[in-house]
């Protein structure tokens, strides 16, 4: 008796204490209710549209009104060799950027920390990091004059006495414009990420190691690299994580209908179907969601990873 | 720690070098063109100095009417953007700082909007239905959190010395009280950091143009760029252009165009550097 009756008062007594923190916690809800309104109708409302992906959708009426078919939209969908080399292309590109653009700003941070004279490494960051801050509208209208027949790599090529080339509707040489094109964008603000890494190390270790005789290449390989290596390992991993975002924002800018089998994209691939045809909106769905899955199983596989590699996860 | 310059120092100096004028030569071609007659770059396409300037594909560029529209755009959709990003972000930050009931799923259920979306058609369809297509409103509400910036943000905050707070809340100060007259002077590098981000992220803005918008006169900077680049030949010329004799050079007018767009971010951003290096440093050093 005397034990249960304990039982039902601690059970009253957080029953209780619920309502009361939350009530003494109600500007707190207040502040953050705002942020929570945006997620709702911005993320939450489209997750909810996803179920079109099994629909046909009806004009005039929503998705919610509209009949379910099955997943006769993905059976289009697996047979159709456009989606298919565009799934290709995602992977092809994503790996071209890990393999040529990830390791170069690595390479350049440590080169920069090398450089001794202050000024000179200021203004050079600075022009570095300038393209970080253009939208791929800009760069992307660079780019394409830089490599047009008549733009500033062709006049190169023709005083080195070499034949013009039409390089942006080559298929064989338009990936490697879109990973350099990227590179000249985003190496300068990586290697800053890692630079700033490298500020943090230390100065006492290379001061010693200089005393003890260490050279510049030891100094290199066994105090600067032990200090940003784990940053370097998770932003692989959380970037292999992220294998399926390739660029939407650059290709969709750059690229032409003579590079399309190519450089189409899983994201160009659901906006030309979707805005440029006269669209099924419930196929466009069932790419994106065939996307958001595989991207979501990557991320946590990669934040999984990340966690068990060095403790930090995508969110730390 | 003097040493001695070792060859080392002059490969290096060299490849830095090398890199930065690899940066700058496409910038440099960028102006050239824009300012130089099409006869005059195709005969001398490397000159530093070209003997002849002329601000033709300038003028050209002016006679769009879209320019101007489109700047007065970008200016209302980066101020109005901003400030609906920062009190949305700084709020939800501030919030998620504190201990209360339901904090853990709410995190979660934020977090989760990171691995997950709903892609891009059921997003149309969620602008459309909330009659935004075609207003300015579209370009600005959807971009709401970024959630990396407020996760920084919360670390932030969770540096600053807690007592000040807790003295205020004894003399009866309320939550937003506190927020605004205590914890945001004391994080003021971080908000200029994060409202400069933010404030590039919309002022770089052109997909939401190209996807809601229909008006040309609601069209983005961006957009109107875009279209100057993606339209060749046919330029709009105006009769007054053509009896000053004005013949279009299309590439010098597409030039022009991305050097009207990009000078202002490259001239205030030298100045502004050290701020965004400044979000590195908090987001990413601490390890």
């Amino acid at each position: 008796m005397t034990v249960s009756e304990a039982e039902a008062g601690a059970k009253r007594g957080r029953l209780q204490s619920l309502p009361r923190r939350v009530w003494e916690a109600r500007y707190i809800y207040l502040v953050i209710l705002p942020g929570l309104v945006f997620f709702a109708i911005f993320k939450y409302i489209p997750i909810y549209g996803i179920q079109l992906a099994f629909k046909k959708l009806k004009i005039g009426s929503g998705i919610a009104a509209s009949p379910w078919i099955g997943t006769e939209n993905f059976e289009y969908l697996f047979i159709n060799m456009e989606f298919w080399m565009s799934v290709r292309n995602t992977l092809i590109i994503g790996f071209m950027q890990i393999i040529l653009f990830f390791p170069f700003p690595v390479a350049l941070a440590i080169l920069l920390n090398e450089i001794r004279a202050k000024r000179f490494k200021r203004v050079v960051q600075t022009l570095y990091t300038l393209p970080h801050f253009l939208s791929w509208v800009v760069v992307s209208g660079i780019a394409i004059n830089f490599f047009s027949m008549q733009g500033a790599f062709n006049n190169l090529l023709a005083v080195a006495g070499l034949q013009r080339h039409q390089f942006l509707t080559d298929q064989g040489v338009f990936r490697y414009l879109l990973v350099f094109s990227q590179m000249w964008k985003e190496s300068g603000w990586n290697a800053i990420l890692y630079l700033a890494a490298i500020t943090a190390i230390d100065p006492a270790l290379h001061e010693a190691a200089t005393i003890d005789g260490a050279n510049r290449w030891q100094r290199i390989k066994s105090i600067t690299w032990p200090g940003i290596s784990m940053i370097v390992v998770v932003t692989l991993i959380l970037r292999v994580g992220s294998l399926l975002e390739v660029g939407f924002d650059q290709i969709l800018n750059m690229y032409n209908p003579a590079v399309y089998d190519v450089a189409d994209i899983i994201d160009t691939y659901i906006y030309r179907i979707t805005f440029q045809r006269p669209a099924n909106f419930g196929v466009s769905t069932a790419v994106g969601l065939f996307k958001g899955l595989t991207n979501c199983i990557l991320l946590l596989s990669a934040n999984w990873v990340s966690v068990r590699v060095s403790g930090a996860g995508i969110m730390d | 720690m003097a040493r001695k310059q070792t060859w080392f120092d002059y490969v290096n100096i060299a490849f830095i070098t090398i890199f930065a004028l690899l940066i700058v030569y496409p910038f440099y071609n960028v102006v050239l063109v824009s300012f130089t007659p099409q006869a005059v770059y195709v005969r001398t396409p490397f000159l530093l100095f070209p003997k002849e300037l002329i601000l033709d594909s300038y003028k050209v560029v002016f006679e769009n009417k879209s320019v101007y529209t489109g700047f007065v755009v970008t200016l209302i959709v980066t101020g109005a953007g901003v400030a609906y990003n920062m009190i949305l972000t700084l709020l939800l930050a501030y919030g998620f700082n504190k201990e209360f009931p339901g904090k853990r799923l709410f995190l979660y259920l934020i977090v989760f909007t990171m691995y997950f979306s709903g892609g891009l058609i059921p997003f149309y369809l969620l602008i459309r239905d909330l009659h935004l297509i075609d207003k300015i409103s579209s370009m600005i509400l959807p971009t709401g959190v970024s959630i990396m910036y407020m996760t920084v943000m919360r670390k932030y905050f969770q540096a600053l010395p807690i007592e000040l707070e807790e003295s205020a809340k004894i003399d009866g100060a309320s939550e937003l009280r506190v927020l605004f007259s205590i914890i945001l002077p004391l994080a003021m590098p971080m908000v200029v950091t994060f409202a400069l981000y933010y404030g590039v992220e919309r002022w770089n803005e052109w997909w939401y143009g190209m996807l809601f918008i229909q008006s040309a006169e609601k069209l983005p900077l961006q957009m109107v760029l875009r279209s100057i680049i993606q339209t060749t030949g046919n330029l709009l010329m105006s009769s007054k252009l053509q009896e000053a004799g004005i013949v279009p050079y299309t590439d010098g007018v597409k030039m022009a165009a991305i050097v009207i767009v990009m000078t202002p971010i490259m001239s205030v951003y030298p100045f502004l550097q050290k701020y965004f290096v400044q979000g590195l440093a908090i987001g990413a050093v601490k390890g």
